[in-house]
């Protein structure tokens, strides 16, 4: 039996299901939770909750207000760690936004605009920084590293924690014709805290597959258990699904599978 | 170039059909064109799906009296043929977008089982071109925002003032509920002031007649006494109605640079 807790993130709109559910540890939260929301009162007493909202991207620094609602957020959740993505999704005027994950150059540059921005917000958060890697459809030529030695030289220097999603390392590998479990083996497992798990959908823009709000395939599921057994400070395993089109069969069954494989 | 220009030029060539059709984007050969052309594609529908579903979540749950889900708009001819000229977050891009959903959801053969329908509509196309549009993400801390001291107001772009002949505030509320009969509106004629932020926070309120007045003699250009006089307001009126109007994002004050 893992000691690894267990859980999903909290959609709203399985708020009823989820303050009755059994079987899950925690709920990671995407977005702040509304005022109207009846569960809320219940969820938040019931659950450990991970603040995995979007506070900003690191490769500027968090101004005040940014600072100031990830502090409030981690004291409404009272959460173990707060985590964000290596993203870099809107430009620096502020001009353009694909509103949509999508990861920084692996440059030196931007190395250093992460570690400094990073340290920043670690020097006024009261819980660690996890960080979370974000997929790359297509590869810039301008990169100078290595993603997984990008990430392992951010780890070493800031100290933070890896949040491994693992859909995100199998789609790199499938896009990259690689075995996901090779590529995996790049990445600096030993600073992963969480892992994030779920499935992967086809879709027609990408012509391959992609995230979704899915049930993880049981190739995901044995995925994950090979990447749990090299992860020696994982504490958490999250089915990564927020989506209003979520349903509550696919959510728990997802996590008892989960737990299942672990 | 910096890394970080290079990312803005990567970040600039997926949200801007334009650009990434541009001479100046191609000679870069930062990436592959065709990977780069379908990941544009996947963030275009990701992006308008995030929208339509949010700002005609009210027209989305009369579907079922309708038949016609706004985001279906996402799978038609028609947004495929705008990708080409999509812009994502620019106003000409929402409210194109916005078009095809009204034009969706609205019947064809003018049949009106909803009497509102044209006013909602109307009303969540302005939510979503109102909340295009560039916006700050991180505060400079160099105070902006603040109001100079007796500096004519002008409207900020975008801002929208509403006329519509139903009262949808009382009703809007009711379509998210579970209901079984059709919520209806009543008819009144009802003015309502849409605005978005700096960060882009949109904000409804409903426009009395010298919010109206003020939004429509606000041009930047006309002092505060010439804008008291024109909307026929006492000056601590007009000043409580700026001020209003200024925490919703409607209006600014000019610095003259």
């Amino acid at each position: 039996m893992s000691d690894i807790s267990v859980g999903a993130f909290y959609n709203p709109h399985l708020g009823a299901e989820l303050a009755r559910a059994t079987g899950i540890d925690h709920l990671a939260m995407a977005d702040p939770p509304a005022s109207h929301d009846p569960h809320w009162p219940a969820i938040k007493q019931r659950y450990t909750l991970l603040l995995h909202d979007y506070l900003g991207q690191l490769s500027e620094p968090l101004d005040e207000r940014s600072i100031a609602r990830a502090r409030s957020l981690a004291e409404l959740y009272r959460t173990p760690w707060v985590a964000e993505h290596f993203q870099c999704l809107h430009t620096e005027d502020g001009r353009y936004n694909i509103n949509y994950v999508f990861p920084p150059l692996y440059t030196e540059e931007f190395l250093r605009r992460f570690v400094t921005n990073a340290k920043a917000l670690q020097a006024r958060l009261d819980q660690p920084l996890v960080m979370e890697n974000i997929p790359g459809f297509f590869d810039v030529k301008a990169s100078q590293l290595s993603e997984p030695v990008w990430l392992r030289r951010f780890f070493e220097t800031t100290g933070a924690g890896f949040l491994l999603d693992l859909p995100h390392v199998w789609l790199e590998a499938h896009y990259r014709a690689m075995q996901p479990a090779a590529w995996l083996a790049e990445f600096p497992l030993d600073r992963v805290v969480e892992l994030h798990v779920a499935g992967v959908a086809e879709d027609d823009d990408l012509q391959g597959p992609w995230i979704a709000p899915a049930a993880p395939s049981d190739e995901m599921l044995d995925f994950m258990g090979l990447a749990v057994s090299r992860c020696p400070r994982a504490q958490a395993v999250t089915f990564d699904a927020f989506s209003p089109s979520l349903t509550p069969e696919v959510l728990l069954s997802s996590v008892e599978r989960i737990r299942g494989a672990l | 170039m910096s890394d970080r220009e290079i990312q803005d030029s990567v970040i600039r060539a997926l949200a801007d059909a334009p650009y990434r059709a541009s001479p100046e984007w191609r000679g870069l050969a930062l990436a592959d064109p065709a990977r780069l052309e379908r990941f544009a594609r996947f963030l275009a529908r990701h992006f308008y799906h995030e929208r339509l579903v949010h700002f005609f979540k009210y027209s989305r749950a009369l579907a079922r009296v309708t038949g016609r889900r706004p985001e279906a708009v996402l799978h038609s001819a028609g947004f495929d043929a705008l990708l080409s000229t999509a812009v994502l977050g620019s106003r000409a891009t929402a409210r194109a977008v916005a078009a095809l959903a009204v034009n969706h959801v609205r019947p064809a053969d003018g049949a009106q089982p909803i009497p509102y329908l044209n006013d909602l509509l109307e009303y969540e196309q302005a939510m979503m071109v109102v909340e295009a549009g560039p916006r700050v993400w991180r505060d400079a801390g160099k105070g902006e925002g603040g109001r100079g001291k007796g500096a004519p107001p002008e409207l900020v772009e975008g801002t929208v003032l509403l006329d519509l002949a139903y009262d949808l505030p009382t009703v809007l509320p009711k379509l998210l509920q579970p209901w079984t009969e059709v919520p209806q509106a009543a008819p009144l004629r009802v003015k309502l002031l849409i605005a978005r932020s700096p960060h882009g926070r949109v904000t409804v309120a409903r426009a009395d007649a010298a919010v109206a007045s003020v939004v429509e003699l606000a041009d930047g250009r006309k002092t505060l006494p010439e804008l008291a006089r024109e909307a026929g307001l006492r000056s601590e009126d007009l000043d409580a109605t700026l001020a209003g109007l200024a925490d919703l994002g409607a209006v600014r004050f000019a610095t003259g640079s």
